[in-house]
């Protein structure tokens, strides 16, 4: 169904970052948040995305903003790096969902919604690390990589799925040993991601602990906020609920936690 | 969603956050049919990754539980559960509840009318006597062996010594039972279980889809077993006659086993018999008699007497019947299958050892059945995919090899539907050796093709 060759395809057909794109982020990456700014608005593709996004009503400004450089100011250098990191993310992005119903604005939409919650988890635990923050901006991959993967098998995977309770990352997992999170990995490294972002992928797998204690515990509540994400109506119709394995036992000891910082109570 | 359908028993598991907002989006009352579409007797929704719900969440659950209910005899409810769950859901229900509650899905097949598994020793208890009851009568219906505890002390003392039982029944709440025939497969014959008083309902609770499928695959053997009957009625009699009379035309018999006519006027024994019915005093009188079963159409050398050849229909639309098989093994190892020799005549299994083998039905524009043999190692390598780890677990290789065949009959219906032939697909079926396999399949013409995957040979066989 899917094989090692067809994984390497897709990795090799990854694109690297435009050269604009990577200077935006040395540049976030040195704190140069207006210079950054003016380099991104010779990115026509990033201005449209940046305004796009920055304009959601998730994001709750009154005004709409549309200048590049007053963007970054108003996000700050670390929701700046997230940001065009996700930017990055739609790169990827299928132009025609099949696998999944999703269009690329709903897709942006829980890019959007993942970030604001990471962040509101990270400052519960009282993290400040823009790296880290990031770090959310790769967990979306997973779901464009099962797409790009499995679309053209789709009545397969549907015909599988009705005999035996089995999610993609598994079948992937069975029949390459790669998982949607190794993928994500090899994105990262092609993309000149931090290491740590990598990691905490791994970990939010819910599959492969780590031990690096706090690393771990990013991943739990990684793992907890995108199946917080993945049971909204939208996401559920979308097909996402079980496009991965839920491990409940793994997220238990955070989840009063959570419950709290999201106020689902 | 869809639900996974195993044994009977189809099971929808939404996975996060479940309330009153999504509730409606993870479960339909279309996905409900469709799940009973495929035989399924049981819809279950699983809470095992289910880390959040409230009562709205399961409102909406329950409320299309209710709706399917008044519809169809079928049991529903939630499985899968920790205490803290169960606690949880007794307290926004208390006594409303109608559905059931399984604390796993193992416990769940014990009530399943497909479960083809008998004579488990079951521990049970429950703090409310009469659920002790429903649950003890349940499962003596099955064929189990219930032992119940009278209290939680005792319970918690005779599960201590876990061999002593196959199954540990706890936290589980008997809702509406489904009312449906239990019906189970043994050789070349279909029996089904009949209880109680006998009237119009047998029309409702007999599955005559079920029954029509399995004459069109080829069974010719139906035995009711009424050891438990106390009566019928006239409706019911008619009901007999006229389900003899419609199999005549396969050449079916129909046999009563441990029926008494205390209660049940002796003319209703004669028009009976005058309709084809046979009575029997036990079931061993008919099931330890291989000439008895021969004569009744229990074995394919009595079946040959009805023999259906292979037709210009199933020849043309083979290759679609191959493509499919190749399709699934490749989907489920990512080896090429290729095929090897093609032979239209008896299935034909040079050595016997070490052999399993599926097969499904099809009916409808065409009808047929699919039989796949494997060497037993083989076919562990086949459903690598599904199994996912190494075993020697027969039981789990021969229901991983059923779900194999459940696919390539899922593949097949396709293939014809762009064809505009429409078929529907029986539940499948296993042999852990080959001698079962050929009392179903012996003197049957086919086609058979050898088939290999990685240089691993299989038998695919395709008869009517």
């Amino acid at each position: 169904m899917i094989t090692k060759n067809k994984i390497n395809d897709f990795i090799e057909k990854i694109p690297p970052a435009p050269k604009a794109l990577q200077a935006t982020i040395i540049l976030l990456n040195k704190g140069e948040l207006t210079k950054a700014g003016q380099i991104a608005q010779t990115d026509l593709a990033l201005c449209s995305y940046l305004k796009n996004i920055v304009n959601k009503p998730i994001y709750g400004f009154r005004n709409e903003v549309t200048d590049i450089v007053q963007i970054f100011g108003i996000l700050g250098l670390s929701t700046a790096q997230q940001t065009v990191y996700n930017y990055m993310m739609t790169l990827l992005s299928p132009d025609k969902w099949e696998l999944f119903k999703l269009q690329a604005s709903t897709f942006q939409d829980l890019q959007a919604r993942l970030s604001i919650k990471w962040k509101m988890i990270l400052a519960h635990l009282n993290i400040k690390d823009n790296t880290i923050e990031s770090a959310i901006t790769l967990l979306p991959a997973s779901i464009i990589v099962s797409e790009a993967l499995f679309c053209e098998k789709k009545d397969d995977v549907d015909l599988l799925r009705t005999v035996h309770d089995i999610d993609l990352n598994t079948v992937l997992s069975r029949l390459c040993g790669l998982d949607l999170f190794d993928i994500c990995q090899k994105i990262a490294e092609k993309w000149n991601m931090p290491d740590s972002i990598a990691t905490i992928i791994h970990a939010a797998s819910g599959l492969k602990p780590i031990e690096e204690q706090e690393l771990n515990t990013l991943g739990k509540w990684m793992h907890l906020l995108l199946f917080y994400e993945l049971s909204q109506t939208l996401y559920v119709e979308a097909g996402l609920n079980d496009f991965i394995e839920f491990q409940l036992d793994y997220v238990s000891d955070i989840y009063d936690d959570f419950i709290r910082v999201m106020e689902i109570l | 969603m869809r639900a996974v359908v195993k044994n009977g028993i189809g099971v929808f598991s939404p996975q996060g956050f479940l309330d009153g907002n999504n509730g409606g989006a993870f479960l339909t009352i279309e996905d409900i049919e469709a799940t009973t579409k495929t035989n399924a007797d049981m819809v279950l929704v699983s809470l095992k990754k289910v880390i959040f719900f409230n009562r709205n969440g399961l409102d909406i659950f329950v409320k299309m539980f209710a709706k399917v209910r008044e519809k169809q005899s079928i049991i529903v409810g939630f499985c899968d559960y920790d205490l803290k769950k169960f606690n949880a859901i007794k307290n926004f229900y208390h006594k409303e509840t109608n559905f059931s509650l399984f604390a796993s899905l193992e416990i769940a097949s014990l009530f399943s009318t497909n479960f083809d598994t008998t004579n488990l020793n079951v521990l049970l208890y429950n703090d409310d006597k009469s659920q002790r009851s429903a649950m003890a009568i349940e499962l003596h219906d099955g064929g189990h062996n219930p032992i119940v505890a009278q209290t939680e002390e005792e319970f918690n003392t005779k599960k201590k010594v876990k061999t002593s039982y196959d199954v540990i029944i706890h936290d589980t709440f008997l809702g509406e039972m489904g009312h449906n025939i239990a019906t189970r497969v043994t050789g070349n014959a279909i029996i089904y279980t009949v209880s109680s008083f006998l009237d119009a309902d047998i029309g409702n609770t007999f599955n005559i889809t079920y029954h029509n499928n399995s004459l069109n695959v080829g069974f010719r053997l139906f035995i009711f077993d009424a050891y438990k009957v106390v009566s019928m009625n006239v409706h019911a009699l008619n009901f007999f006659a006229k389900l003899s009379s419609s199999g005549a035309e396969y050449n079916a018999s129909i046999c009563f086993v441990g029926l008494t006519f205390d209660k049940i006027p002796t003319a209703f024994k004669e028009n009976m018999e005058d309709s084809g019915i046979m009575f029997f005093d036990n079931m061993e009188n008919i099931l330890g008699d291989k000439d008895l079963l021969a004569e009744l159409g229990a074995s394919s050398a009595a079946a040959g007497k009805n023999k259906r050849v292979i037709n210009k229909m199933t020849i043309t639309e083979l290759p679609k019947f191959i493509d499919a098989t190749a399709a699934t093994i490749e989907m489920m190892t990512n080896a090429k299958a290729i095929k090897n020799a093609v032979n239209v005549s008896q299935i034909n299994i040079e050595d016997h050892t070490d052999k399993i083998a599926s097969s499904i039905g099809y009916y409808g524009d065409m009808d047929g059945m699919v039989i796949l043999v494997f060497p037993k190692d083989i076919a562990k390598k086949a459903c690598q995919l599904l199994i996912g780890e190494e075993t020697d677990d027969e039981e789990l290789i021969l229901d991983t090899l059923a779900e194999l065949v459940n696919i390539v009959g899922g593949k097949v219906k396709t293939l014809l539907a762009d064809n505009n032939i429409k078929v529907t697909i029986t539940l499948p079926r296993t042999y852990n050796d080959v001698s079962s396999l050929l009392e179903v399949a012996k003197d049957r013409k086919g086609v058979q093709v050898d088939l290999t995957f990685d240089d691993d040979k299989f038998i695919f066989f395709l008869t009517r």
